[in-house]
């Protein structure tokens, strides 16, 4: 397995301090239910780097993509940030989507898939989620064919796909 | 030979020549009088720069790259390796590098950062094809473009799978059962 590979800064401070991100009243923040979008964006909870343990994937495939943006030379960070989703009454995050990596290079999120229906189907739901709450925040769903097929091209890994 | 393992065939021989004449059209007027070198990788973009350089109507020079990964110990990968460098100078000349497909752009985007380095004068691609569903890569200089392709798995015209196929002079859908091996 790799060990996470962290970038100087999570990408969220380049945009704002880390204090500008912590919401009030703790981690999980206010309830936001009548909030316009752009106010969603500042209930965001933010992971600064000390309290992020020495992660490591959760899954292969994500150690597989993790070596082909090695490979290609591209900047990346690992589930650094958390997107809430859905709140409780009270205002706590009952639903959260952190995207799999970030590429700052591209300020893109990815999200890595495998082609399981029901996984897909849930992930798909969160992105159309998400992307109603923080608009103007790219993601992207990364199929496992796409990444396999990448491995294939230069014989990083047999692919049976492409 | 036995019939290649395709369940349809997307551009025919005729439509991917067809293209590939316009497309040289409009690099030879836009090139005029430069000096013009075309790179592409190997080796799924020979086919498509062999096509493209004989319907220029522009004294070109060509050149060619390989790239492997390095892998180390415990096998996993490590930097590109260039196992192919160009033997042309770039400096002050007019760059084109030639794709036979663009999906994600991580190729292209590694490539045209190692020959933006070598201070060409102008550098700019030309994809016969471009499959944007996959785009993770969002600002490419596509300067020439043959098609606009699905996401599908594609062999011929220097696609391959497992190294076929890449002879076939037509683009097709690889079969779902070549796929899994059955």
């Amino acid at each position: 397995m790799l060990a996470l590979k962290r970038l100087a800064f999570p990408p969220i401070m380049h945009h704002l301090s880390p204090a500008a991100y912590r919401p009030p009243g703790g981690r999980h923040g206010r309830n936001p239910k009548n909030a316009a979008c752009i106010r969603a964006e500042a209930f965001l909870y933010w992971a600064p780097m000390e309290e992020l343990p020495g992660a490591r994937f959760a899954h292969s495939s994500e150690a597989e993509f993790a070596r082909i943006l090695d490979f290609y030379g591209i900047r990346w960070a690992y589930e650094p940030r958390s997107f809430p989703l859905r709140w409780d009454k009270q205002g706590h995050v009952v639903e959260s989507f952190s995207p799999d990596f970030y590429l700052p290079d591209f300020d893109l999120y990815l999200e890595l898939t495998t082609l399981k229906q029901s996984l897909v189907t849930r992930k798909n739901r969160k992105l159309r989620r998400m992307r109603e709450l923080y608009p103007h925040v790219r993601v992207k769903i990364f199929y496992g064919r796409d990444y396999r097929s990448l491995l294939a091209k230069y014989d990083l890994h047999p692919a049976p796909t492409r | 030979m036995s019939a290649p393992p395709v369940a349809e065939v997307l551009l025919s021989e005729e439509q991917i020549q067809e293209r590939v004449r316009a497309l040289a059209a409009d690099i030879s007027r836009d090139y005029a009088g430069q000096d013009l070198l075309l790179v592409t990788v190997l080796k799924g973009g020979f086919y498509f720069l062999a096509d493209l350089t004989r319907a220029l109507d522009l004294p070109v020079a060509i050149d060619f790259m390989a790239i492997s990964s390095y892998r180390g110990d415990k096998g996993h990968s490590g930097a590109v390796r260039l196992i192919k460098d160009l033997d042309e100078e770039l400096t002050g000349r007019h760059v084109l590098l030639v794709e036979d497909i663009i999906d994600t752009g991580l190729t292209a985007s590694y490539l045209l950062r190692t020959l933006a380095a070598r201070d060409p004068a102008d550098l700019a691609i030309c994809t016969l094809l471009e499959r944007t569903a996959r785009r993770i890569v969002p600002t490419l200089p596509i300067r020439y473009r043959g098609f606009e392709v699905p996401d599908a798995f594609l062999v011929g015209y220097g696609l391959d799978y497992r190294q076929h196929y890449r002879n076939l002079p037509y683009i097709g859908v690889l079969s779902p059962r070549s796929k899994d091996g059955t």
